[in-house]
């Protein structure tokens, strides 16, 4: 469904991917896991379109998209959340929904249709608020939210355009155990044919929602596998773990 | 997100109302003042709905009236179309002008895209002011006012032409209103709010703010060609980019981002002018005082400023 081969990305002399091999199928949930700095959101932005590859290439459903830009891969079935919110602040959450849902419709262009009030968006709303827990604040400002409604949103946001590749960067980033525990649920409840790539920082997190995880440092896969043999490969303990072993 | 709320129409309605009705007791002056109001609004309206909603600041709707204007006057004075046309093909034109210009700039931001639309009606000043068939510098006569007399309407006269151009001042807005409220501009209130997000979300977003500044470049058109029919006749003046600066005034004075503002904007302005270049010739310190303290008082305009104060009101009770 998505493969990436030979994926490399330098800054100048900066090395921050390397020769990144993956391959995923259809409806798989993959966790890539790795120390701050190891080049997750890069592999992020390489996948997305926000960065160009400095060689390499990216196949979803078969077909190359490394050479096409962010919103055409986004009109492929690709969608995004970001570790940082990125939402849009002077609207409601519901707005915010409506606007992610009509332009993944397609539904832009016209000036005499309503599209955002319609019944299909309206449906494809309330559906994705009841997945991520917002349906009691639809008529809530953004500018207004907590960080935990907005976190909510950030997910939501992707979830709306009805996606057959989704790249969550760290989706419970900063938010409390309960929310952690419904993010778990909500992975759960997504369409099994749906592709999920997810950033996480949180090993438990990790090794419950994925089917396999990959492991990057320094930019490189050092490891891949399902979470069993990752919870007792020796490579992860050494650079995820190292910290516990001493030298902290 | 926009919404045709009461405040908006009534301010709206209010406001053309009145000045219908001094135009109509005020004698030929006030028709004088009603009609520059008139032409004013319109065009802040156009800009408001690029700069409000669109987040594109404009400093070229003066010169792209300039365009509507002088096409107009071309083609009836000089190559004897009849209104209508001369209209359709003034439209196209600003339109066309306004699609150039917003394709070339939509991926500039800030003060950048603010020099460029710059740039862009300097061009156009500098074009139809050396262009000797359309008069260069001294200007084209031998404009001439649509012609209504089948039904009954002589629009020679001064009330009646004030009160035509105030029908445009209210489908402008209209129209203004009805896109915004479509999907072309939510999407474009999307655009303006989170241009990443938007592409991230698949949207072609340089297409999408081209279009949007070429519909408003339409809308500023028709300002163009109401301005060339009142004094039947157009010169490069038009197209300064003062004109552009004052415009932009308007829509901060009334409030920017608010669509029924630039009305208020517009008015307020030419009053004031009217009133105080009585006293003094000095006009612009007053307006300049005016200026800042709109933009002191929280940059929401005389509209925008009431709109606030009535939400928080609203909002309050809501939770009291």
């Amino acid at each position: 469904m998505l493969e990436v081969r030979d994926l490399s990305k330098n800054f100048g002399g900066l090395r921050v991917s390397r020769h990144i091999h993956m391959a995923l199928e259809k409806g798989e949930r993959r966790v890539v896991l790795g120390p701050n700095g190891a080049g997750k959101t890069t592999l992020f932005n390489l996948l997305a379109g926000t960065l160009q590859p400095t060689s390499g290439e990216i196949l979803l459903d078969g077909k190359p998209i490394t050479n096409l830009n962010v919103e055409q891969r986004a009109r492929r079935g690709l969608s995004r959340s970001y570790q940082k919110n990125n939402l849009f602040e002077g609207l409601t959450v519901g707005e915010n929904l409506a606007l992610a849902a009509a332009t993944a419709q397609g539904r832009t262009f016209s000036c005499f249709s309503r599209a955002h009030e319609s019944r299909a968006i309206r449906e494809t709303v309330e559906e994705v608020a009841e997945m991520v827990g917002l349906s009691d604040r639809l008529d809530l400002g953004v500018a207004h939210a907590s960080y935990g409604n907005r976190r909510q949103l950030e997910v939501g946001l992707a979830l709306a355009t009805k996606p057959k590749l989704l790249l969550m960067d760290e989706p419970t980033s900063g938010v409390g155990p309960g929310m952690i525990d419904a993010f778990h649920k909500l992975i759960a409840t997504l369409p099994r044919e749906l592709t999920i790539v997810i950033i996480e920082h949180d090993l438990d997190l990790g090794f419950d929602v994925a089917d396999r995880i990959t492991v990057l440092n320094y930019g490189e896969v050092v490891f891949e596998g399902t979470p069993e043999e990752t919870k007792g490969s020796d490579v992860v303990r050494e650079i995820y773990l190292g910290d516990w072993q001493g030298d902290a | 997100m926009f919404y045709q709320t009461p405040l908006k129409s009534v301010t709206v309605i209010v406001i053309l109302a009145a000045l219908a009705l001094y135009a109509i007791l005020g004698g030929y002056f006030a028709g004088e003042i009603v009609v520059e109001i008139a032409v004013l609004a319109i065009l802040a309206i156009s800009l408001d709905f690029v700069a409000g909603y669109g987040g594109m600041v404009s400093l070229c709707h003066g010169a792209i009236a300039g365009i509507g204007a002088y096409t107009f006057a071309g083609l009836t004075a000089l190559a004897g179309f009849d209104g209508f046309t001369a209209t359709l093909a003034a439209l196209a034109a600003t339109a066309a002008f306004g699609l150039v210009v917003g394709a070339v700039t939509a991926n500039i931001s800030g003060i950048f895209f603010i020099m460029a639309t710059l740039a862009f009606g300097q061009m156009a000043y500098v074009v139809v002011f050396e262009w000797k068939a359309l008069g260069g510098d001294d200007g084209m006569s031998g404009v001439s006012r649509y012609d209504f007399s089948a039904i009954g309407l002589n629009m020679n006269g001064s009330v009646e032409f004030a009160l035509f151009c105030l029908l445009v001042v209210l489908i402008v807005y209209a129209v203004a209103a009805y896109v915004l409220r479509s999907s072309f501009g939510r999407t474009l209130i999307g655009v303006h709010s989170n241009e990443d997000r938007m592409r991230a979300l698949g949207l072609s977003v340089w297409k999408h703010k081209a279009v949007a500044f070429s519909f408003s470049s339409l809308l500023a058109g028709s300002a163009g060609i109401l301005a060339a029919q009142h004094t039947l006749f157009v010169s490069p003046e038009l197209l300064v980019w003062t004109v552009s600066g004052e415009v932009l005034i308007v829509v901060i004075l009334g409030g920017l981002g608010t669509l029924a503002g630039p009305i208020a904007g517009a008015a307020l302005l030419v009053f004031l002018k009217q009133q105080v270049s009585d006293y003094t010739e000095h006009w612009h310190l007053v307006i300049g005082l005016f200026l800042i303290a709109a933009v002191m008082a929280g940059g929401r305009g005389v509209y925008g400023q009431v709109e606030h104060v009535l939400q928080r009101k609203a909002r309050s009770d809501a939770n009291a």
